[in-house]
């Protein structure tokens, strides 16, 4: 299953952080009280601390200048989880970052990409289809016993089960000992014997179906479903039920309601932590996130946007983290049917668009525009000589329309879903695609119905209307993005875009192991998706978070995780 | 009177059984799919299935309703779906609490204030006080609580300082006075709304029975103005006052829920919220019927008490 995969599953996450505030937020018109805090603040510009990290960590620098102080605790207002603490099935960012506190992954975030976490150091063989992990020595489960190999073989064993496996990479059969499925369902899943084993205690070998060179990507913590959980732990098992983790905190209380605490663990393998406790608090509506960060109730904020978060960028007392991003909306047409199957429809549309001006208004300009490819500039093995940057050209648009038989123009509806800026992002794009012949009626949906109804009735994804605006959350590679939207009969391919050219160019992405290999097959994706356009891609924007300046290191994750273990107040 | 109240409890079970109906079937009817909703979009089938066997989605239509009422019976309505290590009622009880103490704090904030206020309105009937009092009564009520939320939020809590923002869980270590801080805010809030619907029907009972007869006769008998307001208008104008307070605790939990929503208070309209946007069943139907509950229930009270206070009612209700 998807939710399983990547950190992949970031397009949910999204959907699951907002589900409340869609329903309710709507009919309290809370995006007012936005600007009213905003008027609140003063001109001042916060200070911002930007990281241009594809792995997106980043240590926020003190804004006082003052010494590191051992001690005390931090308040951090975040996303109430919209799943329970189940570190396999967990669909949302609020639910992540929780489970990041108590548990660890086998690579985290490092610099530009991803470094040593439980796994110290990781290789495979010539075609990425082997690979072999070495584990962290000296590690310790909360409850003093010893973290060893069984426990990430009976992990990534449970991922299988549970869905796809990281990205469909794990090799896996029907479970003979499973319940028999009711109905359609499909059989139960397991891994296959012998594709994971554990030489000794401290090395894992993972046996892959396919090379896939970004494997190290898939059991990081930008892949949140790849937490590893000790052997006791089976499909179904909670954190707050069961305590359990490697990592640097230790479960205190939690109330699903209102919010979870955190207690220093003092045995963890990386050291000292100067803090003593974290006071994570859920709120259900970015407002009152911006309002409690801004009134001082809590000392630092997850993650929020421009649109409704414009209190905080002009706050002095607030210390901006923006973190460089592959978050991007997608404008899905579909490609099997409908007015949309002639790529010079696809084309004309991506031409009407003015990228600059939808980044300016929404984000303020914190982002980059995009190019209709989800290579993004910010990939190390982006090409930048394989396609030029798409500008708006409502003529060529036009003359592009009448040369697939629509010389007067295209009525269509365009599909989005009522989360963060999309439903502005609908508006600008009826008014600029009005000039290059698109009529467009706009259908903003709640996430509670838009996703299963709009966007991919069945999966894998069937049954999309034929123009929509879907969101899709940071990777540090863009493996989900290409084998889950592009590759034909991907899950959450809402185009149906199938094409041979870009699924071998995709095959040969992920199992080039080099650089220069990399790059190559990035320009042939690239070129394939700027010429095909089954989806326009206008802009990627950059993660938001912050704290006071009274405290410092606190680290952000371009996916939304707080981590605290190196934070500590000034 | 004794046996009134048995009548009275009687009708609101029979109430309560329809209640009960009526949100089983809505809930029944929905078009979502909880098993779904609950697993999330992505899950596979078969955990779906197993979801739903597990929760009895694929009993009959008549076992999953003689569940829910059996449950209303004997107090056990299972596991929330989506939190399945608490019991529905262990799950509610808490925000239900939480939620119960910003009414309460509302009511004690609004009832002297509003009642006082019509009175002193009617007394000042068509001057100066009395359009000022009805006039802001008005505004008050007129304004949504969670716009008048909003405004304390930024004003007195962002801007003054005097008041907590936002809700804290910092509250939840704190005494009953020290939580003030942060459940004044939203009880403000509530109790403007409150006032103005008060105010106007206490100014509306007092200025009619000030021109009533008996009030006249009372004057001429040659009791004191403060006899007359206590003996005579009080009591016959706070009748209808406490009948629509009674009402009003309607309107004002579904007021709190967007005084929840903005503030980020966790009480029960909110998890109410969560609890039908998750497809949470048994949770959203416990605490639909624990709302009409405390309708009912506040209904009956007001009843009764206009009926202790007024011999007239008692007539009225053969109880005298």
């Amino acid at each position: 299953m998807d939710h399983m995969d990547t950190e992949a599953t970031h397009g949910l996450k999204l959907r699951g952080q907002f589900s409340r505030r869609q329903i309710v937020g709507a009919g309290l018109a809370i995006p007012a009280f936005g600007v009213i805090a905003a008027a609140c603040g003063d001109d001042k510009d916060s200070d911002t601390d930007t990281t241009d990290a594809v792995g997106g960590d980043t240590v926020a620098p003190d804004g006082t200048g003052g010494e590191p102080v051992a001690g005390g605790a931090i308040r951090l207002a975040t996303t109430k989880p919209a799943s329970p603490l189940d570190p396999i099935a967990m669909v949302d960012l609020g639910t992540y970052n929780v489970i990041a506190q108590s548990f660890e992954y086998l690579t985290g975030p490092d610099g530009a990409g991803i470094g040593p976490m439980l796994a110290t150091e990781w290789t495979a063989n010539a075609d990425s289809t082997e690979w072999t992990f070495k584990l962290r020595e000296g590690v310790l489960w909360h409850d003093g016993s010893a973290f060893t190999s069984a426990d990430v073989v009976a992990t990534l064993g449970r991922i299988a089960s549970a869905g796809d496996g990281l990205g469909g990479s794990l090799p896996r059969e029907d479970d003979p000992d499973a319940p028999p499925p009711e109905g359609d369902a499909s059989p139960t899943q397991r891994l296959v014997e012998g594709a994971v084993t554990a030489p000794d205690d401290f090395t894992v070998v993972v046996k892959l179906d396919s090379p896939n060179a970004s494997l190290p990507y898939l059991v990081s913590i930008f892949n949140p479903q790849s937490a590893i959980t000790p052997v006791s732990y089976v499909p179904g098992t909670t954190l707050d039920a069961t305590p359990a983790g490697t990592g640097p905190w230790i479960l205190d209380s939690y109330d699903p309601n209102t919010g979870i605490k955190w207690k220093r663990n003092d045995a963890w393998w990386g050291g000292a932590i100067p803090l003593e406790s974290v006071d994570m608090q859920f709120f259900s509506d970015l407002a009152a996130q911006v309002t409690a960060m801004s009134g001082g109730s809590v000392d630092a904020i997850q993650q929020f946007s421009v649109v409704g978060g414009d209190a905080l960028l002009n706050d002095d007392n607030f210390q901006l983290v923006e973190v460089d991003a592959s978050n991007h909306r997608q404008i899905w047409f579909g490609c099997d049917e409908g007015q949309f199957t002639d790529k010079r429809v696809r084309q004309a549309f991506a031409l009407g668009i003015d990228r600059d001006a939808l980044l300016s208004s929404l984000f303020d300009g914190k982002g980059k525009i995009g190019n209709d490819h989800v290579i993004f500039d910010l990939y190390t093995f982006f090409d930048p000589g394989a396609v030029d940057q798409r500008v708006r050209d409502t003529d060529a648009a036009k003359a592009l329309l009448a040369d697939a038989g629509f010389p007067d123009g295209i009525k269509a509806t365009l599909n989005a879903v009522d989360l963060q800026e999309i439903p502005q992002l609908a508006e600008l794009l009826q008014i600029q695609l009005a000039e290059a012949g698109f009529d467009l009626t706009l259908n903003v949906e709640s996430d509670s119905t838009f996703y299963g109804t709009q966007w991919c009735v069945t999966y894998p994804c069937a049954g999309s209307a034929e123009l929509g605006i879907v969101d899709y959350g940071h990777r540090p590679t863009p493996d989900v993005f290409l084998l889950k939207a592009f590759k034909s009969g991907g899950d959450w391919n809402s185009s149906q875009y199938a094409s041979d050219d870009l699924d071998a160019a995709i095959l040969e992405f992920q199992s080039s192991g080099e650089e220069d290999a990399r790059r190559v097959a990035s320009g042939k994706i690239q070129s394939i998706m700027w010429e095909d356009v089954p989806a326009a891609i206008a802009y990627r924007y950059n993660g938001l978070g912050g704290h006071s300046k009274a405290f410092t290191g606190i680290e952000f994750t371009a996916l939304g995780h707080v981590l605290f273990q190196k934070a500590s107040k000034v | 009177m004794t046996r009134y109240i048995v009548k009275r409890v009687l009708l609101s079970l029979v109430t309560l059984w329809l209640l009960a109906t009526i949100v089983f079937l809505m809930t029944w009817f929905l078009p979502s799919d909880s098993a779904r909703l609950i697993l999330g979009a992505q899950a596979p089938e078969a955990s779906v299935a197993q979801f739903r066997v597990a929760n009895g989605l694929n009993d009959p239509f008549l076992t999953q309703y003689f569940r829910l009422i059996k449950g209303l019976f004997t107090f056990d309505f299972g596991n929330s779906w989506k939190y399945p290590q608490y019991e529905v009622w262990d799950y509610l009880k808490t925000p239900l609490g939480k939620t119960a103490k910003i009414a309460v704090l509302a009511l004690i904030i609004t009832t002297p204030i509003s009642i006082g206020g019509g009175l002193i309105a009617a007394k000042f009937r068509d001057r100066k006080t009395d359009r000022a009092i009805v006039l802001f009564g008005l505004a008050a009520s007129s304004i949504p609580e969670f716009v008048t939320c909003a405004l304390l939020m930024v004003g007195v809590g962002l801007k003054l300082g005097w008041l907590e923002p936002v809700y804290s869980t910092e509250a939840e270590s704190l005494g009953l006075f020290g939580q003030l801080r942060y459940l004044l805010i939203p009880a403000l809030a509530l109790a403007l709304a409150y006032f103005g619907y008060i105010a106007r029907m206490m100014r509306a009972g007092t200025i009619q029975a000030l021109d009533s007869d008996y009030v006249r006769t009372a004057s001429m008998k040659g009791l004191s103005g403060g006899q007359v307001m206590r003996t005579h208008v009080l009591r016959n104008a706070v009748a209808p006052t406490i009948t629509v307070m009674s009402v009003q605790i309607g309107y004002l939990i579904s007021g709190i829920l967007g005084v929840e929503y903005i503030y980020n208070y966790p009480g029960f309209s909110r998890v109410l919220i969560d609890a039908a946007t998750d497809g949470d069943l048994p949770v959203l139907q416990v605490a639909v019927i624990i709302s009409a509950l405390i309708y009912m229930i506040a209904t009956l009270f007001a009843d009764l008490f206009i009926a202790f206070l007024n011999p007239r009612a008692r007539l009225e209700l053969g109880t005298s």
